[in-house]
């Protein structure tokens, strides 16, 4: 997670030592390109997209372009790591409060819809063109999954419940890609913190039980308002 | 009736020759996935000329749909058939729901082309599914059931789908059973609630053991 953290800082704030004016240069490109992929993406389709339109957003030439990618399929991997690793790394902070578990679990599922609604763009290319990119999908959506599973597994301490069914994590990573991805299709992307009391119920009945689920949605439901 | 009219009427052979056609797609999608299926790989497979094809299918697309069509309509038989009239309707749930995860474990091909190019193709795929199978679940219950105590059915099959989406992109499709304990609680816990569910649940789990030491009836 720190090395994730690490690469992303150098992603948002290049910081070339002096004297090493192509590194910078090389950085801000990297940059501009890994924003235009995003952009050009979610406007035109995966299959659609060239690396002339991400040119083009980006403002920078060809010969630089692959010199930092393979491909386009290269290009938008790149860029949709970053915006997982960070998306890992704000829920992850979220769900490390010091708190009872349940109440770790909503603040977790709140940094998660905050990240997806907070820029609509971001959220489409990383769940739902994702999936367009061809055989390559297949193992990331796999790797993710089993990602976001075992973070919220590693936080479930010995004083905290134990699942009343045993796929539970699962289940809740499910809930959130399902419910985020229907979202997003259907162009309701900015709403999304709104669905938090019913998501943390529906998110939790599975570990502690509908009573305990019931009392945290209505936190969710007060703390929202 | 003429005698002079052939033995198989125009619209059996019609029909046969259009289902050739979506099986040939079905297969080609599962092998190389839509985006790499070409029309040539399913004039091939279904041995029929490119005329014939266009005859039965606008294109490609128009095609893919009428495959997704089938598919849907298959899986909806095999979970009315796996349950009888006389069964309470979480058993019912169960039973729908194991019937349709065995069905997918035995056809990879199906399973591949509604979990991935399905959603690939097209984002709303999902909702199709869903207006093929939440009004069959929500009809094995009573009208009278408290809803807002529940967890949401479209999240539950959002997340069944989920699960099976997972288990086929780990290549792995012939082990889908294994995902049964939690996807027959989501098929019950929106209806009937949390325990209900987890009761289910188990039925399923007692099933695998049973089975494996030839107890099961």
């Amino acid at each position: 997670m720190i090395d994730n953290s690490e690469d992303l800082r150098q992603w948002r704030l290049p910081r070339g030592r002096h004297g090493l004016p192509r590194e910078l240069v090389e950085r801000s490109q990297r940059e501009r390109l890994l924003a235009a992929v995003v952009r050009v993406t979610v406007a035109k389709g995966y299959e659609s997209a060239t690396v002339g339109d991400i040119l083009g957003e980006a403002g920078v030439g060809r010969e630089s372009f692959y010199e930092l990618f393979d491909d386009k399929l290269d290009c938008t991997l790149a860029a949709h790591k970053i915006l997982v690793d960070d998306l890992e790394e704000q829920v992850r902070a979220a769900y490390a409060t010091p708190r009872p578990w349940p109440a770790r679990v909503r603040e977790a599922l709140a940094a998660t819809l905050d990240w997806f609604s907070a820029d609509p763009d971001a959220a489409r290319f990383t769940l739902v063109e994702l999936s367009t990119v061809g055989p390559a999908f297949r193992p990331i959506f796999q790797a993710e999954y089993a990602r976001f599973t075992r973070l919220l597994e590693d936080g479930i301490g010995d004083g905290d419940p134990n699942p009343a069914l045993k796929g539970a994590s699962g289940l809740a990573v499910g809930a959130m890609l399902a419910k985020i991805y229907e979202e997003i299709v259907l162009g309701r992307t900015t709403e999304l913190p709104s669905l938090l009391p019913n998501l943390t119920y529906d998110l939790l009945v599975p570990f502690v039980g509908e009573e305990v689920a019931q009392e945290e949605q209505q936190r969710a439901t007060h703390s929202s308002g | 009736m003429s005698v002079l009219q052939p033995t198989t009427a125009p619209d059996v052979a019609h029909h046969a020759q259009r289902q050739r056609i979506v099986d040939a797609m079905i297969e080609s999608c599962a092998e190389k996935t839509y985006a790499a299926t070409t029309i040539t790989d399913i004039v091939a497979r279904a041995r029929i000329s490119r005329t014939t094809f266009y005859k039965q299918f606008e294109d490609k697309r128009a095609c893919f749909d009428a495959a997704i069509d089938y598919c849907l309509e298959e899986l909806q038989r095999i979970a009315a058939a796996a349950h009888s009239p006389s069964d309470p309707a979480a058993d019912a749930a169960r039973k729908g729901a194991t019937a349709v995860v065995e069905a997918l474990a035995e056809r990879p091909g199906l399973a591949q082309l509604l979990t991935g190019d399905a959603i690939a193709v097209d984002p709303m795929a999902i909702e199709r599914y869903r207006k093929a199978t939440l009004p069959a679940l929500n009809a094995l219950w009573s009208e009278d059931r408290e809803v807002d105590t529940h967890t949401d059915p479209r999240l539950a099959f959002g997340q069944a789908q989920v699960l099976i989406l997972n288990q086929i992109a780990a290549g792995e499709i012939e082990g889908l059973p294994e995902l049964l304990p939690e996807i027959v609680y989501l098929a019950v816990s929106p209806y009937a609630g949390h325990e209900e569910a987890l009761a289910q649940s188990r039925l399923v789990k007692n099933a695998k053991i049973g089975s494996a030491t030839g107890s099961d009836r």
